[in-house]
């Protein structure tokens, strides 16, 4: 077995040599080649192909083992989220008795005292396609237009809260601004207090603004934020935020709160518009000439939002006003 | 030495270069991967010192160009150490190879050892940082395995020639 070996050896160390030098020259050639210019792409295609079927056979048992431990985590995490599905679906079946029940009652104590029944809310959830890049115009487009009904002005939410309202609707996308653009205000209440206010969009994300509250005012860091319902848009007791942080600043007129918005505004896939929210004007012009349907409220909102506040007057403000039950499902 | 005991030699040189290439690609734990040794060159190595198999610097770059396209590394990097590697080999073979197998282990290391600085050389050329203290691991693991390979694969020889013997 000495042969071949010992007729090279003979040949000579020069020659190994030079013959080191070839190879090397070569594999550096291939190597240059390969990083620079990218010009032996076709040659690795190849010799990938060929080596392939080695590198299959080669991960095949510990691709299925994968393929078999991810079958049973999976399996046993759905058994498991099953079942707390089913805890969870439980739970809420009997909350919702208990509604059905409150709004009975509710319906018999308006009746009582004559003011308008509750629009029921229908929530159409369309799915998020845009967001604007521009870091101070806080907008949104859905995947919903007006041919899904979709009508400026309606109020947009999560599962947790207020998202925002639509802007534009197309035929079959929304423009949504988000509570937080800059150019947004909202009429809110803040509870338990009650205190109704303005909440501003900041530009941050993250925060809203209570510009003009009063210097003795009694709200406190940790309150819950609902829409107050004012100026018609919102429908009343949405949540929008806690309150942050207060500041009363020296030598100004009004203290000042930062409130963060409950709704996951930079994180949502999926958004809730609801549709029976007092309709925009163009909608209501229509229905005017005939009686006004029996939903809707006795005074003409929107137009006189002082009016249809004093009509909120008597109403308590209800914190966790139902979202539909979809919504809980989607987030 | 018949033509038949040749191609059965060859045949475990081939299933040993084999088997040294899956275990180049099969896949590990994350936590062991930096102390994968290199497994081409310990065979390699081995049929060099012992049989003089695979001797030539033309075979060795050809393996390495399949390491190379096997492990998607840069086109002729496992080539060139490998070439580096046989050279090498060829110059000290004589020597390495009546040592007692620590010494020989701790040659084969320092073998293993210079292969790296090639693909340090490499590596230091194209990337930007240089690689961490784990970039050392494999040639101190591949020497630690190196006796044991050596048995293994001596086993597997003497296994051959004696069963027909």
């Amino acid at each position: 077995m000495n042969g071949p070996y010992g007729q090279r050896a003979l040949i000579g160390v020069s020659s190994g040599t030079a013959r080191l030098m070839a190879y090397s020259l070569l594999a550096i050639t291939l190597m240059a080649l390969d990083h620079r210019g990218r010009y032996v792409d076709h040659l690795r295609d190849i010799a990938t192909q060929l080596v392939e079927p080695l590198v299959l056979l080669i991960d095949l048992p510990f691709q299925s083992a994968e393929r078999l431990n991810e079958f049973w985590t999976q399996r046993v995490e759905l058994v498991d989220r099953v079942r707390s599905l089913e805890r969870e679906a439980l739970a809420r079946d009997a909350a919702l008795g208990e509604l059905a029940d409150l709004a009975a009652e509710n319906a018999r104590l308006r009746a009582l005292i004559d003011a308008a029944a509750r629009q029921p809310q229908r929530a159409l959830a369309a799915e998020l396609v845009a967001i604007d890049l521009d870091p101070f115009a806080h907008r949104i487009v859905v995947k919903r237009g007006s041919t899904d009904g979709v009508g400026i002005g309606m109020p947009v939410i999560d599962a947790r809260g207020v998202v925002g309202q639509v802007e534009q609707s197309d035929r079959s996308t929304a423009r949504v601004i988000l509570l937080t653009d800059p150019d947004h205000a909202l009429p809110v209440q803040v509870l338990p207090s009650g205190e109704r206010t303005i909440a501003y969009g900041s530009g941050r994300v993250d925060r809203l603004r209570l510009n003009d509250l009063p210097m003795n005012t009694t709200v406190k860091t940790g309150d819950l934020v609902v829409t107050s319902g004012l100026g018609g848009q919102f429908p009343p007791g949405l949540p929008v935020g806690r309150l942050f942080a207060l500041e009363r600043p020296d030598g100004e007129p009004f203290a000042r709160a930062e409130v963060e918005p409950l709704a996951g505004m930079d994180r949502n896939r999926m958004v809730l518009i609801l549709q029976s929210a007092p309709a925009p004007e163009s909608l209501e012009a229509e229905t005017r000439p005939d009686t006004p349907p029996e939903g809707a409220p006795a005074i003409d909102n929107g137009a006189q939002p002082g009016e249809a506040g004093e009509n909120d007057n008597d109403r308590q403000p209800t914190p966790a006003e139902p979202l539909p039950a979809s919504a809980e499902g989607l987030q | 030495m018949s033509r038949r005991d040749d191609r059965e030699g060859m045949l475990v040189v081939a299933g040993s270069v084999l088997a040294a290439l899956v275990l180049t690609v099969v896949p590990l734990p994350v936590a062991l991967e930096p102390f994968r040794p290199y497994w081409v060159a310990l065979v390699m190595i081995y049929w060099h010192l012992e049989s003089g198999r695979l001797h030539g610097l033309g075979p060795a770059f050809a393996l390495g160009l399949v390491v190379d396209v096997l492990t998607g590394a840069l086109l002729g990097r496992h080539a060139l150490s490998l070439v580096i590697l046989n050279f090498l080999l060829r110059r000290f073979r004589n020597r390495i190879r009546f040592f007692p197998p620590w010494q020989q282990a701790l040659a084969v290391g320092a073998l293993l050892l210079n292969d790296r600085v090639v693909h340090l050389w490499v590596v230091g050329l194209l990337e930007r940082s240089w690689p961490g203290w784990a970039f050392w691991l494999p040639p101190l693991v591949g020497m630690a395995l190196w006796p044991w390979l050596f048995l293994l694969l001596d086993g597997l020889r003497s296994r051959r020639r004696g069963g027909r013997a």
